[in-house]
């Protein structure tokens, strides 16, 4: 039998020496010696009251399976959409997009010039490739590829200019444009057209999507804390007796809170194990067609999952949702289960 | 040394009805009263104003050097745990054993569980339903059920012990029971407090009676 925690006076007498010797509170030296006593009682009832709401949850097992794939869900969803941004940036930053400049040479001049001007540029030590358009050859494309051929039949002369394209040894995005200013002040240089645009366009889109995933996982949040908010609420409804009597019995707020609090804290977590395993599952039923995709563009590929980072992340954010939603339920509706309205009885 | 004070209390509920009308006494520690009167005079509302389930209108109210009027929300909880009650509707929970039922107080009090354990049989023994405490209340007679409310009104021997008919629904017999068990804790020192309108029991038992009449203190003798 262990020590008994509380001192208390066994006697009338010593009961009111006791009583006489303290201020109105507690005194000063009991409460100390109490102190020790209340952290351990504070640590073994979290410990308790964090299993028995782990174990409340299997008490009514359709109910939490349902709860918890509702926020499975709602978690996979913006951790799946995340991983998937990240797998396509990762594949975006493994290719070269080789930016390429057109320069649109000037129609007066004359092919031979053009020839001569194409191969000074073969010479230059920034560019690795020089390819030449001609006119003529500009004129065929035209004819073959554009639905607007017959545009051509209004013009008396070959309308086009010719082009030569060039790609620069050095495709750092800030130092290409510079490269384009240079060749277009070269004499018989019409324009030249840095050819990046739907790198940028690509990741323009990226960037969207990244946002739009933010969107969508910050209403998704939203509903988790709803959720665990509105299952708490009535969790409250249904021990409303048993919240009842423990208050009048001497339960402080924060005990009668705490069961709830873990509960959050339980949907919260195993929503976020489920939703991590999901988002695996999907990531690997996705792994062959993108590796297949992959192999297209003769990219070294491989499709990553959430990645240990991520996978804390996405638990700590479906805990701390979970707690978060179930603190907004207790703090409404715990103070409106008060024992003074409650009890009934004559006045 | 009073162990409860009513200094000139009012209480009107927010129905615009008066429950209680400047009342007056003192209970002095270790004494035990009746209060009485007839249904509506306004004896649970002087207890729950014990409690602090309700603030008064005007007055003060002490509990022992305490005057609750300065008692905040949060200290609320340290008032009731040095407070035993006993509710005419026992206030039991069906969903855990009369053991469990019993050691609430002294699980939310934060005792040691063996220390608990043996508290909670102490008090089941008192009331001598020891043998059931492993059954759940629901299958206990009223009688039983009301004399474990008192078990947990009592486990953590507070030094003030509050009734509410505690003998509302029994019969003379078992009430006679339950009122001499209230004596033998008032004999080791607690200080009760017992609202039953149940006249010919209380006159029996020879104690201070406090008679409220339409929220007024009528008698005290």
């Amino acid at each position: 039998m262990s020590r008994p925690r509380r001192k208390e006076p066994e006697t009338p007498a010593q009961r009111s020496t006791e009583r006489g010797a303290t201020a109105p509170r507690r005194g000063a030296q009991q409460h100390q010696i109490l102190f020790a006593d209340r952290s351990r009682s504070w640590r073994r009832h979290h410990l308790n009251v964090a299993r028995e709401s782990l174990l409340r949850l299997k008490q009514t097992p359709v109910a939490s399976v349902m709860t918890l794939a509702v926020l499975a869900i709602a978690l996979a969803l913006p951790g799946f959409l995340l991983a998937a941004l990240g797998n396509l940036q990762a594949l975006t930053d493994g290719w070269d997009p080789q930016p390429r400049i057109a320069l649109y040479m000037q129609t007066e001049l004359s092919d031979a010039a053009i020839d001569s001007f194409s191969r000074e540029l073969l010479l230059r030590e920034d560019l690795s490739s020089v390819e030449l358009i001609s006119r003529q050859k500009g004129l065929e494309e035209f004819r073959q590829y554009s639905a607007f051929a017959d545009l051509l039949e209004r013009f008396d002369s070959n309308p086009l200019p010719a082009v030569i394209m060039v790609l620069p040894k050095d495709s750092d995005p800030l130092q290409l444009p510079l490269v384009r200013n240079e060749l277009a002040a070269l004499p018989g240089v019409d324009e030249a057209q840095l050819d990046m645009e739907w790198v940028q366009r690509l990741a323009a889109g990226l960037a969207l999507a990244q946002r739009g995933s933010y969107v969508l996982g910050g209403l998704l949040a939203l509903a988790v804390l709803l959720v665990v908010g509105n299952t708490v609420r009535m969790t409250i409804e249904s021990r409303r007796d048993e919240i009842l009597v423990s208050k009048l019995v001497g339960a402080t707020d924060a005990w009668v809170r705490r069961p709830f609090l873990y509960s959050g804290f339980w949907f919260g977590l195993l929503g976020g194990l489920l939703a991590w395993l999901l988002v695996q599952v999907a990531l690997m039923l996705l792994a062959q067609p993108a590796q297949a995709l992959a192999d297209l563009y003769l990219n070294e590929f491989e499709l990553q999952g959430l990645g240990f980072q991520g996978s804390m992340i996405m638990l700590a954010s479906a805990t701390l949702l979970g707690l978060s939603g179930s603190w907004l339920a207790v703090s409404r509706h715990l103070r409106e289960i008060e024992p003074g309205a409650a009890i009934p009885g004559d006045v | 040394m009073a162990a409860i004070r009513f200094s000139n209390v009012f209480k009107r509920y927010a129905s615009g009805q008066d429950a209680l009308l400047g009342v007056n006494f003192e209970l002095a520690s270790g004494e035990m009263a009746f209060l009485t009167g007839h249904s509506g005079a306004g004896k649970s509302t002087l207890l729950r104003l014990i409690m602090l389930m309700e603030r008064p209108s005007r007055g003060q109210v002490w509990v022992g050097q305490q005057d609750l009027s300065r008692l905040h929300r949060s200290q609320i909880p340290y008032l009731r745990r040095q407070i035993g009650v006993v509710f005419q509707n026992h206030q039991l929970l069906f969903d855990r054993s009369v053991f469990d039922n019993v050691a609430l107080p002294l699980q939310i009090s934060g005792y040691d569980p063996a220390d608990a354990a043996r508290r909670a049989r102490a008090a089941l023994d008192k009331v001598g339903l020891l043998a059931r405490e492993k059954h759940n209340p629901v299958t206990l007679s009223t009688g039983e059920q009301q004399r474990v409310g008192i078990a947990r009104a009592i486990v953590h021997k507070p030094k003030l012990l509050l009734a509410d008919e505690p003998t509302g629904n029994l019969d003379p017999e078992l009430s006679e029971d339950i009122m001499r068990l209230f004596g033998q804790f008032n004999s080791i020192g607690t200080t009760v407090l017992i609202a039953s309108h149940d006249l010919s029991l209380i006159n029996r038992m020879q104690h201070r009676m406090l008679t409220l009449r339409n929220g007024r203190l009528v008698a005290d003798v």
